[in-house]
C-alpha cells in the first residue's frame, strides 16, 4: 500500500521536473518570439502558468515523501526519533489530512463548475481552464494518498517493524 | 486589545503553537486557518460562502505570473551552480588579487556579488565559495574567523542583489513591481559590498596577520594567463547578467521571462564549459520542482491562514497594535525591524515574508511609508537570518563542507561582526531612504511605459475574488 503510493506520486514528480523544464523553454521562447517574428500566442502563454501549477501542485507529495517540506525545527531538532515520529503522527491525521481532504473537496466544486460551463479563458486565442482546474483537487487528494503512506510508515518505525530515518535537514534555499 | 473579538488573537496564539510542534509549517497553517474558520462560522464572524473563496485564492497562487519566475530563477541557479562558474570566477578573482593583503577576503566578497547577480541561492554561493577558498586561506595561515566570517557573509549577499527570490516574494506580497524591486535592491546592494570591502580593509591595515598576501609560489598564473583566467569567468557571467537584469530594466522582458532566459542562458553556459549532461539537466530539474514545491505550499497554507485571520478582523487587531507604537514612521520601523531580526532566529525568510508581512503592510500603508523602500529593509534584514549562529543557513552550510581543522567555534564567533556590518546597513537605510529610491526615481518612468506595455500582452485569468473588507 505504502509502497504503491509512493510509485504513483514518485510518477507525478517526475511529470513536475519535466514541466519545469518544458515551462521554462516555452517562456524563454514566447519572449524571442515576441521581438524577432513579433508573433505573440495567449495560448502559449497561458500555457506556462498552467504547467506551473503542475510542477508545484504535483511535486508537492513527493516532496512530502522526501520530507522536504519546512519546519520550524527549534523544538522538534532536538527532540528524539521516537518523539519525531509521534510529532509526524499526530500532524498527519490532525493537520495533514483534515487540511488536504478540505481543499481537495472544495477544489473539486471549483473544478466541477468551471468543467460543466466547459470554461475557457476569456483571452483572445485562450486555453480552455477547467483542466488546470483539475490539478487542484487532484494535487491535493494525492497529497492525501501520501499522507497515507508517511503514516502507515512511520506507525510500523514505532512498532519496530521497520527502521526509519527522520533526520531532518533544511532544503537548500 | 479585545475590541476587534478575542478570535484573531487566539489565532495568532494558535500559530505560534502550531508551528512550534515542528509539523511542515504548510500543513500546520492550511489546518490552522480551516480550524479557524470554521470555528468563526459557527460564532458568526462570516458564513460558509466566505470558505468558499479558498479555491479561488489558490487558483490565484497558480495563474500568477510573478510567482511564475520562481522555478526558473531557481533552475537557473542549479544549473549554474553544477556547471562549476563559481570555481571558474574565484580562480581567477582569486589569484588577480593574491598579492595584498586581504585579498583573497576581497576576492570572495566580489565573486559572491556576482554570483549574487546571477545565481539567487545562499547555499550554492557558500558552497562553492567555501570548498575553494578555505583551504587556500587555512594553508596560508589566514585566522579562521575571519575567513569563514566572509565567506558566509558574501554568500549572503544574494540575498539582496537583483534577482533574488526574496524580493521576487516581498514584490509579489507588497504588491509592488518587481523591477521596482529590484533598482531598490541595487544601491544597498552595492552598500553592502563597499561595507564589507571597508572592514576587511580595516583588518588588513591593523592586524594584517590574520589576513596574509598569498606567497608568490601561489599564484601560478600571470599575464596574459591571469588575464585570461579571469576573463573567462567574468565574460559569461556578465553576460547573464545582462539578459536578466538588463532586459527587466530596459522594458524588454517581463521578470519571469528574463528568469526563462536566464535559465536557457545558463544551459548554453554549462555547455560551452563542456560540463553538461542529462544527469546535470535532469538533477536540476528534479531539484527546481522540489524547492518550487516546498515555497508554494507554504504560500498556500499562509493564504488560507491569512484568509481567515482577516475574515476574523486580525488585519485591523494588528493595525490597532502597530499604530500604538509611539514615534511614527521612524518608531514604526525600528520596531519592526527589532521584531523582525529576532523571528528571522528561528524563523526562514519564506515564513515571514508568507506570514508577517501581510500582517505589516496595511500598518505601513496607513503611515504612509514608500513599500518598495520597506520590502528592501526588510529584506537586507533578513539576511542577518542566515548568519544568526547557530541556526543560520550559511553556518550551516559552511560548518557542513569546511576542513575539520577549522572548528565550529570559530565559524559562529566569525559570524558576529559580520551580523553587525548588516546591521549597521540596515541603519543607514532607515536613516537615508535615498539609497533605495534614488535609483527608482530615475528609472520609473522609462519602466512604467515599456513594461506597462510588455505587461498588457500577458493573459490576466478571469477571477471573481469575494472582496475582502480590510478596514482602511
Amino acid at each position: 500500500m505504502s509502497g504503491l503510493i509512493d510509485r504513483i506520486n514518485r510518477y507525478f514528480a517526475v511529470v513536475a521536473a519535466v514541466l519545469v523544464l518544458l515551462s521554462c523553454l516555452i517562456s524563454a521562447g514566447n519572449a524571442a518570439s515576441r521581438y524577432a517574428l513579433s508573433i505573440s500566442s495567449n495560448a502559449w502563454l497561458e500555457i506556462q502558468w498552467q504547467m506551473f501549477s503542475g510542477i508545484f501542485l504535483l511535486g508537492a507529495p513527493y516532496v512530502l515523501k522526501l520530507n522536504e517540506h519546512v519546519r520550524v525545527d527549534i523544538i522538534y531538532g532536538g527532540r528524539s526519533d521516537r518523539t519525531k515520529l509521534w510529532i509526524d503522527v499526530f500532524g498527519i491525521i490532525f493537520f495533514l489530512f483534515p487540511a488536504t481532504a478540505m481543499m481537495a473537496y472544495m477544489g473539486y466544486g471549483f473544478f466541477e463548475t468551471s468543467f460543466v460551463r466547459g470554461e475557457m479563458s476569456s483571452n483572445a486565442g485562450g486555453l480552455p481552464l477547467w483542466p488546470v482546474k483539475a490539478i487542484l483537487p487532484l494535487g491535493f487528494a494525492l497529497l492525501f494518498l501520501q499522507g497515507i503512506s508517511e503514516l502507515i510508515k512511520r506507525i510500523a518505525a514505532l512498532q519496530g517493524d521497520e527502521r526509519m530515518a527522520v533526520s531532518y535537514e533544511k532544503p537548500l534555499q | 486589545m479585545l475590541e476587534y473579538g478575542y478570535m484573531a488573537p487566539a489565532m495568532f496564539a494558535g500559530l505560534v503553537v502550531f508551528m512550534l510542534i515542528g509539523f511542515p509549517v504548510a500543513f500546520s497553517l492550511a489546518a490552522l486557518g480551516l480550524t479557524f474558520g470554521f470555528i468563526a462560522i459557527e460564532v458568526g464572524y462570516f458564513d460558509l460562502s466566505f470558505m468558499q473563496a479558498m479555491p479561488y485564492r489558490v487558483f490565484g497562487i497558480m495563474s500568477n505570473d510573478l510567482l511564475l519566475s520562481i522555478p526558473f530563477f531557481t533552475f537557473m541557479g542549479v544549473i549554474l551552480e553544477r556547471s562549476g562558474l563559481a570555481e571558474d570566477l574565484l580562480e581567477g578573482v582569486g589569484q588577480a588579487f593574491g598579492s595584498v593583503p586581504g585579498g583573497l577576503a576581497y576576492a570572495v566578497i566580489f565573486v559572491g556579488a556576482i554570483l549574487g547577480a546571477i545565481t539567487g541561492t545562499v547555499a550554492a554561493s557558500v558552497i562553492a565559495m567555501g570548498m575553494i577558498s578555505l583551504p587556500i586561506m587555512l594553508k596560508y595561515g589566514y585566522d579562521m574567523k575571519i575567513g569563514t566570517g566572509v565567506i558566509a557573509a558574501s554568500g549572503t549577499i544574494t540575498q539582496v542583489i537583483p534577482p533574488s527570490l526574496v524580493l521576487i516574494i516581498l514584490a509579489d506580497q507588497l504588491g509592488v513591481p518587481v523591477g521596482d524591486m529590484y533598482l531598490g535592491a541595487f544601491g544597498p546592494s552595492l552598500l553592502q559590498v563597499a561595507l564589507f570591502t571597508a572592514f576587511i580593509f580595516l583588518v588588513a591595515t591593523f592586524q594584517p596577520h590574520k589576513v596574509p598576501a598569498l606567497p608568490p609560489e601561489a599564484r601560478t598564473l600571470h599575464g596574459w594567463a591571469l588575464a585570461s583566467k579571469v576573463a573567462w569567468g567574468m565574460i559569461p557571467s556578465l553576460v547573464l547578467i545582462f539578459l536578466v537584469l538588463g532586459t527587466i530594466f530596459m522594458g524588454l522582458a517581463t521578470p519571469t521571462e528574463a528568469g526563462a532566459m536566464g535559465a536557457v542562458g545558463a544551459m548554453v553556459l554549462a555547455v560551452l564549459h563542456r560540463r553538461f549532461s542529462t544527469a546535470l539537466l535532469w538533477s536540476a530539474m528534479d531539484q527546481t520542482m522540489r524547492i518550487t514545491a516546498m515555497v508554494l505550499f507554504i504560500l498556500i497554507g499562509a493564504t488560507v491562514f491569512s484568509l481567515v485571520f482577516q475574515g476574523v478582523n486580525g488585519g485591523r487587531w494588528i493595525e490597532h497594535l502597530l499604530s500604538g507604537i509611539p514615534g511614527g514612521q521612524l518608531g514604526f520601523l525600528i520596531f519592526v525591524n527589532v521584531f523582525i531580526f529576532f523571528l528571522a532566529f528561528f524563523l526562514d525568510f519564506f515564513e515571514i515574508v508568507f506570514i508577517v508581512v501581510p500582517m505589516l503592510v496595511p500598518a505601513a500603508e496607513a503611515l504612509d511609508i514608500n513599500l518598495v523602500w520597506f520590502g528592501v529593509l526588510l529584506c537586507v534584514n533578513m539576511q542577518t537570518s542566515f548568519m544568526h549562529p547557530p541556526f543560520g543557513f550559511a553556518l550551516f552550510y559552511l560548518r557542513g563542507i569546511a576542513p575539520p581543522e577549522v572548528k565550529s567555534r570559530d565559524i559562529y564567533l566569525g559570524s558576529i561582526p559580520w551580523i553587525g556590518l548588516q546591521l549597521i546597513l540596515v541603519a543607514v537605510l532607515i536613516f537615508w531612504p535615498e539609497s533605495v529610491t534614488y535609483w527608482l526615481g530615475q528609472e520609473v518612468v522609462l519602466d512604467a511605459a515599456t513594461v506597462g506595455s510588455t505587461l498588457d500582452a500577458i493573459p490576466m485569468p478571469e477571477l471573481d475574488m469575494p472582496t475582502l473588507d480590510l478596514g482602511n
